[in-house]
This record gives structure tokens, C-alpha cells and sequence, in this order.
């Protein structure tokens, strides 16, 4: 015969939390590589762009300068990896959950909803830091593309403050898909515009002043913006980029908390 | 006898549609309670406000003693639900998946139990994505267990399942009742509610219309017993008049017998009868028998009376809709009723044609539950039914 519960303290249900998120990170990784094509193709999306452009349109110094191309492009495609595993997949990811009632059944037990989604956004770190780690390898690899020493503050602070972007803004995105399949165009058309404007498939791509200026405004180009700095210090002021990045972080932690549903 | 769940004055609208009006019933702690009613009363609504999934407009709830809306953390790690339609992350393996949703409880129960209880052992390292169909309704049944709950939501648990493994669900069922666990079931099988219920209640028009035991309600519905015996000559064609207390249509070669007038009981009409065909030298009749109302009589003279007809409940001995009881207001009419006085003769009610449950297989020999087509609807009852 069961006892009865007594309520948990504050710190006990705190611990709790984390353990229990810990244990649902596990899950959910060890789930996603048994999905072998799945998780083939997150990695192959941003590792076949990095290979075919890299080799072509991003060779070379950058026009008026004396930054090589790659020093700029192999971080780009960082971000984009960020993006794509933390917005674009864990949005769809969450969107479908839903759409099969398994987020309903969760809702059934008394896990917090806080352990469930930090572990399902911790296991998107995890992979979202097995994909960096394949960009740098090939980009330094192919490209001789190696990020600075005094850099990796940048890169390491880039990727944490991107995941965390990017996690929030897929939630966000799972919130306002109305439907499971939804959810995959709406991300691409949110995103894809604004990477192709932010030069993060050709760093040279012309864009008038006044887009540009709009641009800055995204998390896209913030987010490559400060992983460029971890490979070649350029002209910029990754103080803005920082708070566009803090400001959607908020703005879509918000909204996903306003409007996230279970079922 | 101490509740489990206590529903007073429940009411419920969507934007300006009143759809519970006044909802009262309880469950008892132990019991089997079956809340039963057409698509479209209030079922899933109800069992979803005391759930803690749903904000009510009106009227208190008690769930284990505790508001749903107010403490849904604290009840879940209490109760378990099997809901429809609810997807399983499909890359988990089944020990897995049980395994992580005991560490959602603080008191789980034991993962080897759990499996050998839905009879998953062998499937432990499956792939949830693998499983058959009757093998996720039984690994649903598993993640509502893991936190071994004392009250568990059972939410039309057996549909699409065949006779087969309808039968060993059941079973499964009676074993979490045999463990003290009190267990609210929503069913479109009236044979299911009637078989495993210690009570139901019928939900319609936003209101609980009827409740109490199987056999209170089928009295309250009004439906008579039937006695059947194959007709003698003499009754076929009209020259002996039947006794004065019974009704009786001859169909082919069968006498159809009810009680002439609601004054009359089973017991009477039967010993009228048999006196009857003693004192007209008939000798036994042949292939007599009587037949109780079903449940699904009784729901069906309630929900849906024939055209022209006005349902029966607010007649008589029940109350009004509006001011229908809590269950546990009515313990006389649990009593030895009159036709349980009935001599048992060859009655056959459907379900004692089934094998007794204790002789069923216990669910870690029985053969495997999977082998139900997907979707046989077709043998729900409230399409066949009211031929009987």
C-alpha cells in the first residue's frame, strides 16, 4: 500500500526538476539517433552547403578586404546548423508531438512542465553541439577555416545564447502552428529569407542599406555575426547583436509561455 | 463507504452553450463507476474537468479530496489515465518509455510488474514504433499504472479491441478493482459497463439523468421482464386465454410474456404463469425462460425512448433531471430487487454465456491481445441493440 505523498520542499522539487530533466535529455538523444535518417539528414542539410559553397562562391578574400571568405562562411554555417536543429526541428518536433496527443499524455503525469521542455531543449543542445563540432572539423579540414584562441569565448557564448534563441523561438513556432505539417513551412519561410539576407550563404550577397539595416534586426545575422568574431575579428558591434539576441530570446520565451499548448 | 470523487452543481459552458447544467454524482472509493451517455452529453467534458485538464464554470469537485483545477500536480501523482488517441514518442523501447514515466511519480510501481501485467516482458526492447496496435493500447494501460495510482480514468478502453481482448481487459480491470483501485470508465459498450460496473451513471442534456447499480437502473427505466416459452396449440390459436396478469404476443411459435401492468411483478407474473399451465393441463412449458431488462434497454428507453414516447426516468420513483441525487442517496433501491426472487430457470442474460472471468487465462499466459482488427466498430451495441 502506498503512502501518503508529503508536499516536497522548495530546493527537493527543484532538484527534482533538474534530475528529471536530465533523464529526459537522455531520452530524447538516445531516441533521436535511433531515427538514423533523421538524424542523417539534420547533419547533412548544413554539412553538404558547407562543402558545396564553401568550395566555390566563398573562396578567397572577401572583395576589398583582406578576410578570406572562409573565415566568414564556415561560422555562417554554424548558425545555420543552430538554427535549423534548435528552430527548425525542435518547432516541427514539438508540433507533431502534439499533434499525436503525446504531449497530452505527458500533461497526464505529474512530470513539471518545465523538466519536460528544459530536457527536450537540452537534447537539443546536444545535437546542436554534435553539428557545430562536424562544421568546425570539415571547415577546418577543407577550408583551413580554424576559429582564433581568444575566440572561443565568442563561439561558446554564441552557441549557448543561439540555442537558447532559437529553442524559444521554436517553441514559439510549435505554438503557433496550427497543425503538425504546418509547422516545417512555416518555419523555412520564416527563416530562409532571412539567412539568404544576411548573407549567410554568401557573405558578398548585395542587400540595400535600408534591408540590410531591417536585417540586423533578427537573430539570424546576430547569432553569425557573433560566431564570426570566435574566427576573425571584424567590423562590427557584437554589443547589438547580443541584445537582439537577449530580446528575442525574451520575446519568444514569452510568447511560447503565453501561448503553448499541450493538446 | 468513503468517497473517491464528490461532483456537486457541475457546470460547464463554451462561450454561451451550457453544456453540463448541474452535474451530482459520487464515486465511491473502490468501486467500478461507469459514467455512460450519447456523443455529445458531457462525458469527455466531465472526465476531463476532474482530470484537471479543463477550468469548470460552476459547481464544486473533490477528487481524492483534492480541487483538480487547484492542485493538478498534486492529484496526478495520484491518479492514472488511459485517454484515446494519445501517441507514444515512437523511438523509445517500451522498458525505456515505462521506466521514465515511473521516475515522473514519486512512488512508482515496479517496472518488471508493470511489463508483466500488460503482458509486455517479451517487447521490453521494442521500439514503440513497433508495436502492433493492441500491443500500445496495453503499453497504455502500463504508463497509466506506473505511477500505481489509486484512481484511475479509463476512457473507452476496450474500443476496436476483439471479443477476445475485450474479455482479458476486463480482466485486467477486475484485478485493479481486486487491488482496492477505484476506476472511472466512459464506455459506448453498454454489455462492457454492465459487466464490470459496480455502478453507472447516465450523463444526457447536461445532466446525470439516472444513476446507480446496473440493475437499479435498468428498474428505474421501466422495462419489464420478458418470460418466454414455446407456445402450446391451444395459445397459438387463441382458444385458452392467457392469465390476467400477463401480456402475451405469440411470435411464430414462441409466447412473449410481460407483465400486464406495472403493478406486476416478475415474480408474480411468473408464478401466475406456471400456476396457469397447471391448472390448463400445458405441463411444463417448454423452453420457458426469463429475461431481465439489460442495460441497454434500460439506456435505450432513457436516451433514445421510440418516437412519441417520453423517456422514463421522471416517473415514478425517480427524480426529476434537475434534482437527481447523489449516488449514494439511493442505497434502498440496491436491494434485493423482485426479480432476483425469480426462480432461475434457463435464463440466459448474454453476458453468462461468457466464461466467468476468474476462469479466463491471467493475463501473463494468455496468448497475445494483438490480434484485434484495428477499428470493428461495427459491433457496438447501441447499433444492434433494443432487438433483444
Amino acid at each position: 500500500m502506498t503512502l501518503p505523498l508529503t508536499p516536497l520542499t522548495l530546493g527537493e522539487a527543484r532538484r527534482r526538476t533538474v534530475l528529471l530533466a536530465f533523464r529526459q535529455a537522455l531520452l530524447e538523444q538516445r531516441s533521436f539517433w535511433r531515427s538514423a535518417e533523421y538524424a542523417l539528414f539534420t547533419f547533412a542539410l548544413p554539412l553538404a552547403l558547407l562543402l558545396l559553397i564553401g568550395s566555390t562562391t566563398a573562396a578567397g578574400d572577401l572583395p576589398g578586404t583582406h578576410v578570406e571568405g572562409q573565415m566568414i562562411f564556415v561560422p555562417s554555417i554554424i548558425a545555420f546548423g543552430v538554427i535549423v536543429a534548435a528552430y527548425v526541428n525542435l518547432g516541427a518536433k514539438l508540433a507533431t508531438l502534439r499533434h499525436d496527443g503525446v504531449l497530452k499524455r505527458i500533461r497526464t503525469t505529474p512530470l513539471p512542465a518545465a523538466a519536460y521542455l528544459s530536457g527536450v531543449l537540452g537534447s537539443t543542445a546536444a545535437t546542436t553541439l554534435a553539428i557545430t563540432a562536424c562544421i568546425m572539423t570539415l571547415g577546418a579540414l577543407a577550408f583551413g577555416a580554424v576559429p582564433r584562441t581568444s575566440g572561443l569565448p565568442e563561439i561558446a557564448g554564441g552557441l549557448l545564447l543561439g540555442v537558447a534563441c532559437f529553442g524559444a523561438l521554436g517553441l514559439a513556432l510549435a505554438s503557433v502552428a496550427g497543425s503538425a505539417e504546418s509547422a516545417s513551412p512555416i518555419a523555412n519561410a520564416s527563416y530562409l529569407p532571412l539567412a539568404i539576407m544576411s548573407g549567410i550563404f554568401d557573405p558578398t550577397f548585395p542587400v540595400p542599406h535600408w534591408l540590410s539595416a531591417a536585417v540586423g534586426l533578427f537573430p539570424v545575422r546576430a547569432l553569425a555575426q557573433i560566431l564570426q568574431q570566435g574566427y576573425t575579428p571584424v567590423e562590427h558591434a557584437p554589443v547589438t547583436d547580443l541584445f537582439v539576441l537577449l530580446a528575442w530570446t525574451a520575446g519568444a520565451g514569452a510568447f511560447a509561455a503565453w501561448r503553448f499548448r499541450w493538446h | 463507504m468513503t468517497s473517491a470523487i464528490e461532483v456537486s452543481g457541475l457546470t460547464m459552458s463554451y462561450g454561451g452553450r451550457e453544456v453540463l447544467r448541474g452535474v451530482d454524482f459520487d464515486v465511491r472509493a473502490g468501486e467500478v463507476f461507469c459514467l455512460l451517455g450519447p456523443n455529445g452529453a458531457g462525458k469527455t467534458t466531465t472526465v476531463e474537468i476532474l482530470e484537471g485538464f479543463r477550468r469548470r464554470t460552476g459547481g464544486t469537485v473533490s477528487v481524492l479530496g483534492l480541487d483538480p483545477q487547484a492542485q493538478p500536480t498534486r492529484l496526478r501523482e495520484r491518479i492514472g489515465m488511459v485517454l484515446q488517441e494519445c501517441g507514444f514518442p515512437r523511438q523509445a523501447r517500451v522498458a525505456e518509455l515505462i521506466d521514465i514515466w515511473r521516475s515522473y511519480y514519486r512512488q512508482p510501481r515496479d517496472l518488471a510488474d508493470l511489463l508483466q501485467a500488460v503482458e509486455l516482458t517479451q517487447d521490453r526492447k521494442t521500439q514503440v514504433r513497433k508495436l502492433s496496435g493492441g500491443q500500445r493500447r496495453r503499453l497504455d494501460l502500463a504508463l497509466a499504472l506506473a505511477g500505481d495510482p489509486e484512481l484511475i480514468f479509463l476512457d473507452e478502453p476496450t474500443t476496436g479491441f476483439d471479443p477476445e481482448s475485450r474479455r482479458r481487459c476486463w480482466a485486467a480491470i477486475e484485478n485493479l478493482r481486486a487491488l482496492g483501485k477505484t476506476i472511472v470508465l466512459t464506455t459506448h459498450y453498454l454489455d462492457e459497463a454492465e459487466r464490470l460496473a459496480d455502478r453507472v451513471a447516465i450523463l444526457a442534456e447536461g445532466r446525470i439523468q439516472i444513476a446507480g447499480t446496473v440493475r437499479h437502473v435498468a428498474r428505474q427505466a421501466g422495462i419489464s421482464t420478458t418470460i418466454k416459452f414455446t407456445a402450446p396449440e391451444r395459445v397459438r390459436n387463441g382458444t385458452l386465454a392467457p392469465p390476467a396478469s400477463l401480456a402475451v404476443a405469440v411470435r411464430g411459435d414462441v409466447a412473449v410474456c410481460t407483465p400486464a401492468s406495472t403493478a406486476v411483478s416478475a415474480d408474480t407474473a411468473l408464478r401466475d404463469l406456471l400456476n396457469w399451465a397447471a391448472a390448463n393441463d400445458l405441463g411444463d412449458l417448454e423452453d420457458l425462460s426469463v429475461e431481465s431488462p439489460t442495460l441497454e434497454d434500460a439506456y435505450l428507453q432513457l436516451v433514445c425512448p421510440p418516437a412519441g414516447e417520453r423517456p422514463r426516468v421522471p416517473t415514478v420513483t425517480a427524480p426529476p433531471p434537475d434534482a437527481a441525487p447523489a449516488l449514494d442517496a439511493a442505497p434502498a433501491l440496491d436491494a434485493a430487487p423482485p426479480l432476483d426472487t425469480a426462480p432461475p430457470l434457463d435464463t440466459a442474460p448474454p453476458l453468462d454465456t461468457a466464461p466467468p472471468l476468474d476462469t479466463a487465462p491471467p493475463l501473463d499466459t494468455a496468448p497475445p491481445l494483438d490480434t484485434a482488427p484495428p477499428g470493428d466498430r461495427a459491433a457496438e451495441p447501441a447499433v444492434t441493440g433494443g432487438t433483444r
